[in-house]
């Protein structure tokens, strides 16, 4: 009787422990088998982005969240992340520097905007305005800048637009307080 | 019919999860925009929903009807989580496509209701039926949403990378509509409605 009361007691706690070690120890041997997997897609997914952004790139280095670029072991440019509250959530843009600091190109990343609308911000029309230019040209056109609000989708232009600038701003600043 | 014809069988119409049932509906609203998203769901919900229900039915005698429910979402967490690393791993696209959506999964009635409904109770033989009963219903019902809206909303048809084809008119000038989330719930609306209309006839 006593035996079986302590069982009934009991069981929630022992069989619930025991679920939880053997899912735990599943979930280790499944992450420690595709980490490196994971890992080598991660990668691969940058340099492939980077060697689009930059044709004659042959290494990266990653440092400080700023991609240093090197063509036969000469600095070449630099890429970093920018992030942006668009309209319908996170877009991230991958920007790219020259040695001069001018835009080398934009690349949008992933964003939530809505399709037809502020999905256009990833087509060459407009990521190709930011081409070249000076970081402080980087603006709407109607804010003094050199950058066309895609029509009826200003919010998801705007949010491109300040994200590279400032992010720009910022790495710009301490990429010199490096030198 | 035997047994696992009839447990297989309900989930494709009479018990629909999602339009009978009307369970797993936020997935469903959110990733039905195109056929690929839907096929990469029902792949990770397959997976999820058999492995739990083969699990569960196999330990129903040793679970505790206290802890039971903790038990279900310890299990299907982990299973959920082992399909999330295999995803992001060996189907990148497709775990890029599904987004939070995958994850989610853990939190998708579909799969706790039919551990604590179905497998919690009957032998595994009978809940390896019912669970591919229902994911069947469940991609059909997937497949049926996206390929409306992704038809309509982009104006052509694209599964897996190749071209299908391209409706006249339409290719140029999309119902963009249908691919936002109001085109889902409309179309799920119509759909719900058709299967009651249809069930109602039946019963009369």
């Amino acid at each position: 009787m006593r035996a079986k009361k302590f069982w009934n007691q009991a069981s929630p706690i022992i069989v619930l422990t025991i679920v939880v070690t053997v899912c735990v120890s599943l979930l280790t041997y499944i992450d420690s088998i595709t980490r490196d997997k994971i890992k080598a897609q991660e990668d691969e997914k940058v340099l492939s982005m980077l060697s689009s952004m930059f044709p004659d790139m042959s290494s990266y280095e990653y440092e400080d969240e700023i991609y240093t670029i090197y063509t036969d072991d000469v600095e070449a440019g630099y890429a970093f992340l920018a992030i942006s509250k668009g309209y319908g959530g996170d877009i991230n843009i991958m920007v790219g520097l020259n040695m001069d600091t001018t835009i080398k190109e934009i690349s949008i990343i992933s964003q939530e905007e809505t399709p037809g609308l502020g999905t256009r911000i990833a087509d060459p029309a407009f990521t190709g305005m930011f081409t070249g230019l000076d970081i402080n040209d980087v603006a709407l056109s109607r804010e003094g800048g050199k950058i066309d609000a895609l029509t009826s989708s200003t919010i998801s232009s705007s949010a491109v637009v300040d994200a590279v600038r400032e992010t720009a701003l910022e790495k710009i600043k301490l990429l010199e307080a490096k030198e | 019919m035997g047994r696992f014809g009839k447990e297989f069988a309900k989930g494709l119409i009479l018990s629909n999860p999602v339009f009978v049932l009307a369970l797993g509906l936020c997935p469903t609203l959110a990733i039905s925009t195109s056929i690929d998203n839907a096929l990469g769901m029902s792949l990770a919900v397959l997976i999820v929903l058999v492995a739990a229900n083969i699990i569960i039915a196999a330990i129903r005698n040793f679970v505790p009807a206290i802890t039971r429910i903790p038990i279900f979402i310890v299990i299907i967490a982990t299973l959920v989580t082992i399909v999330n690393l295999i995803f992001h791993a060996y189907l990148p696209a497709t775990y890029e496509s599904l987004g939070i959506f995958l994850p989610l999964i853990v939190v998708n009635c579909i799969i706790l209701g039919r551990a604590e409904a179905f497998a919690s109770k009957n032998p595994v033989s009978a809940s390896i039926a019912d669970a591919l009963g229902i994911t069947v219903g469940f991609m059909l019902a997937l497949l049926l949403i996206s390929f409306i809206r992704q038809l309509l909303g982009t104006g052509s048809l694209d599964v897996m990378g190749v071209h299908l084809f391209t409706l006249p008119g339409l290719g140029e000038h999309p119902i963009v509509g249908f691919i936002l989330p109001y085109g889902a719930f409309l179309v799920i609306g119509v759909i719900m409605a058709i299967f009651r209309w249809k069930g109602v006839m039946k019963s009369d």
